[in-house]
């Protein structure tokens, strides 16, 4: 719901430049991305002999910055409404400092999350199977959790938009927690389909950003009953298609 | 053939109203019908809204009767995606969707009328509550037992418990009013509309609204609640006090016949309808789903609001659309009443000022916390952000340079619960705020709901009890004192919470 225009559109216009520039980076240089692609298979070799810890340091910061990449490249578009409704329910002088403590629950969350499944598929890594073989079954998980209705479930949780408190520390926690457990819902649904593009072996780009179209479309879904359904991104389409035709009979109307 | 809708209240609401007996035994043949029927009572009513899958009360198999309720045999999944659960509510769209309803309903009983020899040009008729006289009350045919020939009255239905929850069904004014009516834009604020505005709020891709347009929560919501009810015992309520049981009363379609009267009155009147394409193109344009009704014909009619944006583009009228051209523009009505009220020469603010900046809601201050509601209600400090609280008050000293002092509401954020059968009057230091009905409040609740489970929130337009603070010196206070209190005693199983109260201003400036 639209309620303050300012705002909505203040939000919109950065977190679209954001997303802009986090696209820029990923075309021209993807080398921070790369790293947990194909690099994962090979740091299985490097990982067994003595690493030195300041290049270990670096490659994990290397790591944190390529996921931070990646997330405001992927996820940056869906979090419009959350942080509109973080800011419309806050004072006006706090309006910035609840949205950066919703932005640092959410990436933490992220980080977190993608530690584990990092040192998953480190480990998996570990024995040396074919890479065709992780491609083949992270798609497998990929297709069934996105056809789940645990998928359905947590598309559902992130429309939800909690009260949060307005004064004093109860105001930061909650804005803290709001985007811990709305990156959580986040993940939960998009896990998935971000891991998808990592372990390919090539034309990562490419399936980012069907990766993105899928994500952001789903999204824009309003909240159905949990069950097993093929998932399209038919919403975004749909509505490229029908503002495309408005536009376009607005024109006609004009000329007449 | 234009089609006139007349009056229930004619020869008294009585069956000597041949609109309503007809109405009746067109109702009555629509209900012979099988629930997968796209032509039956059963149908209609679940492409407003169903509780099929229920086991337990509100599920349409726990319904009490009248009517008997059908549970089977169900439409195929891809008829139920595209037809039931359709209705718009809490948004912009929610005036033409149901006005399409209403025209497809219509068309349905007049096939059945004629079938049965009746009049080729039955029209539906309005209960306007808000009419002269014994209108306040429900058209007597609708407790009828029995039609004059002896027959079960399909226009009986049991679970019609009323505002007092004891069987008498009348609409309570105050607080039902049509206060709406002096509204003077259809989304959005100014001294006349307060939000979110009279036909409801843009709701956007997300269509994740929360807020009832101002025709909607009064007196389409309230209206709603006061007829269903709760039943004396028991976790069962009206079925007009919930939107997936409301259009298997027959009431639902003269209810809403009076509502889209009253938009077309307000169109009349000279108020325009968005020219937004995005409303115009209807929520398809934004990727949700069409507005789909079945005509008896057997052909699915979908439709857009362009298409049923005035009466003059379709082939009806009303009896009574009392419209006389304003005596003085509206416009001046509000900010008039308000100057007066803070003792100022109405001259004080020049009208190319009157506009509001919707830019500039803030927010003033809150009660955090979730309260729970009981029958006793609540009464809670609503405590105020000193910096902002004197922004507000400086904003009276303004109106000498021309401009309004801040428009205040009051919201109730994230109410949940369980049971929509409520209302809530609230007061604010001691001035009543309003009214709310919650109707619509199990679904918004509902995790996995078009919602997802945010609750509904309401706007209340504070800005006279400010006004009236301001001139007895009692703004400049830390809070506000706020009470809830409910029409009726609240059931246990209800669960009523209210997630924040809190106060926003809009300035003019
Ligand atoms: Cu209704």
């Amino acid at each position: 719901m639209i309620e303050n225009a300012r705002i909505r559109s203040r939000i919109v216009a950065s977190v679209l430049l954001i997303c802009i520039i986090a696209w820029t980076i990923i075309l021209v240089n993807p080398a921070p991305l790369m790293f947990h692609a194909h690099h994962l298979v090979t740091y299985s070799g490097a990982s067994r002999s003595s690493f030195p810890i300041i290049l270990l340091l670096r490659q994990l910061a290397y790591l944190v910055l390529g996921w931070v990449i990646m997330l405001s490249a992927m996820m940056s578009p869906t979090l419009i409404e959350s942080i509109q409704h973080v800011a419309e329910r806050s004072f006006k002088r706090q309006r910035g400092r609840a949205i950066g403590l919703f932005i640092i629950g959410y990436v933490t969350v992220w980080i977190v999350t993608n530690s584990a499944i990092l040192l998953i598929m480190l480990s998996i890594s570990l024995l040396e199977l074919p890479s065709h073989h992780l491609i083949i079954g992270v798609s497998i998980i990929a297709f069934l959790w996105q056809c789940s209705p645990i998928k359905q479930r947590s598309l559902n949780r992130a429309h939800n938009h909690r009260e949060l408190a307005a004064f004093g520390l109860a105001a930061d926690l909650d804005t803290l927690y709001f985007g811990i457990t709305h990156g959580s819902w986040c993940i939960s649904s998009c896990w998935a389909l971000m891991l998808f593009p990592m372990v390919l072996p090539q034309g990562h780009v490419a399936a980012m950003a069907t990766m993105t179209f899928l994500i952001v479309s789903e999204r824009l879904e309003a909240p159905k009953t949990p069950t097993w359904h093929l998932r399209f991104p038919g919403k975004l389409i749909q509505i490229s298609i029908a503002q495309t035709q408005i536009l376009f009979s607005s024109q006609l109307l004009k000329q007449e | 053939m234009a089609y006139t809708r007349n009056n229930a209240w004619d020869n008294n609401g009585t069956f000597q109203n041949t609109s309503l007996l007809w109405y009746a035994k067109g109702v009555g043949i629509m209900q012979t019908r099988a629930l997968d029927d796209l032509n039956s009572w059963w149908f209609f009513a679940a492409i407003h809204g169903e509780y099929l899958n229920e086991t337990n009360y509100p599920g349409w198999g726990s319904i009490p009767g009248p009517p008997q309720v059908p549970t089977t045999p169900l439409p195929s999944k891809s008829i139920q995606d595209s037809y039931w659960n359709q209705c718009q509510h809490q948004s912009w769209y929610f005036p033409p969707w149901h006005r399409g309803y209403l025209l497809a309903l219509e068309a349905q009983i007049r096939a059945a009328v004629v079938s049965l020899g009746g009049p080729k040009n039955w029209a539906l008729p309005y209960w306007n509550y808000l009419g002269p006289n014994n209108q306040y009350k429900m058209p007597p045919a609708f407790a009828q037992q029995t039609l004059p020939d002896g027959s079960p009255n399909p226009l009986f239905v049991e679970a019609r418990y009323g505002p007092q929850n004891d069987g008498d069904i009348f609409i309570p004014i105050p607080p039902v009013s049509e206060q709406c009516q002096d509204n003077t834009l259809y989304t959005g604020s100014n001294p006349n509309t307060p939000r979110p505005g009279y036909g409801g709020p843009n709701t956007g891709f997300s269509h994740s609204g929360r807020l009832s347009g101002n025709l909607e929560s009064n007196p389409h919501n309230q209206v709603h609640v006061d007829v269903g009810g709760q039943a004396p015992q028991g976790n069962v309520w009206g079925l007009m006090s919930d939107p997936g049981l409301a259009a298997l009363d027959p009431i639902f379609y003269l209810h809403h016949a009076n509502i889209d009267r009253m938009w077309a009155e307000w169109n009349a009147k000279g108020n325009s309808n968005p020219t937004a394409s995005n409303w115009l193109n209807g929520p398809a344009a934004v990727g949700q789903r069409e507005f789909i009704m079945p005509m008896p014909d057997c052909n699915a009619w979908v439709y857009t609001p362009a298409q049923v944006n005035s009466l003059s583009q379709l082939n009806y009228e009303y009896a009574d659309l009392s419209s006389p051209a304003p005596t003085q523009p509206v416009a001046f009505d509000a900010t008039t009443r308000r100057l007066t009220r803070l003792g100022l020469p109405p001259t004080v603010v020049a009208q190319g000022d009157r506009m509001d900046n919707e830019n500039s809601l803030e927010l003033v201050g809150t009660h955090d916390g979730t309260i729970s509601l009981k029958s006793s209600g609540a009464r809670v400090q609503l405590r105020l952000a000193p910096e902002v609280n004197q922004q507000v008050i400086s904003s009276f000293a303004a109106t000498s340079e021309g401009t309004l002092p801040d428009q205040v509401y009051l919201e109730l954020e994230n109410v949940r619960g369980a049971q929509d059968a409520y209302k809530l009057t609230v007061n604010v230091n001691g001035q009543t705020a309003g009214t709310v009905a919650l109707f619509g409040l199990r679904r918004a609740s509902m995790e996995d709901g078009q919602h997802g489970g945010q609750g509904l929130t309401f706007v209340l337009d504070v800005t006279e009890i400010i006004d009236n603070l301001h001139m007895n010196n009692a703004l400049d206070v830390d809070s506000l004192d706020v009470r809830i209190t409910p029409n009726n005693s609240i059931s246990e199983d209800a669960n009523i919470s209210v997630g924040r109260i809190s106060i926003y201003r809009q300035s003019y400036q």
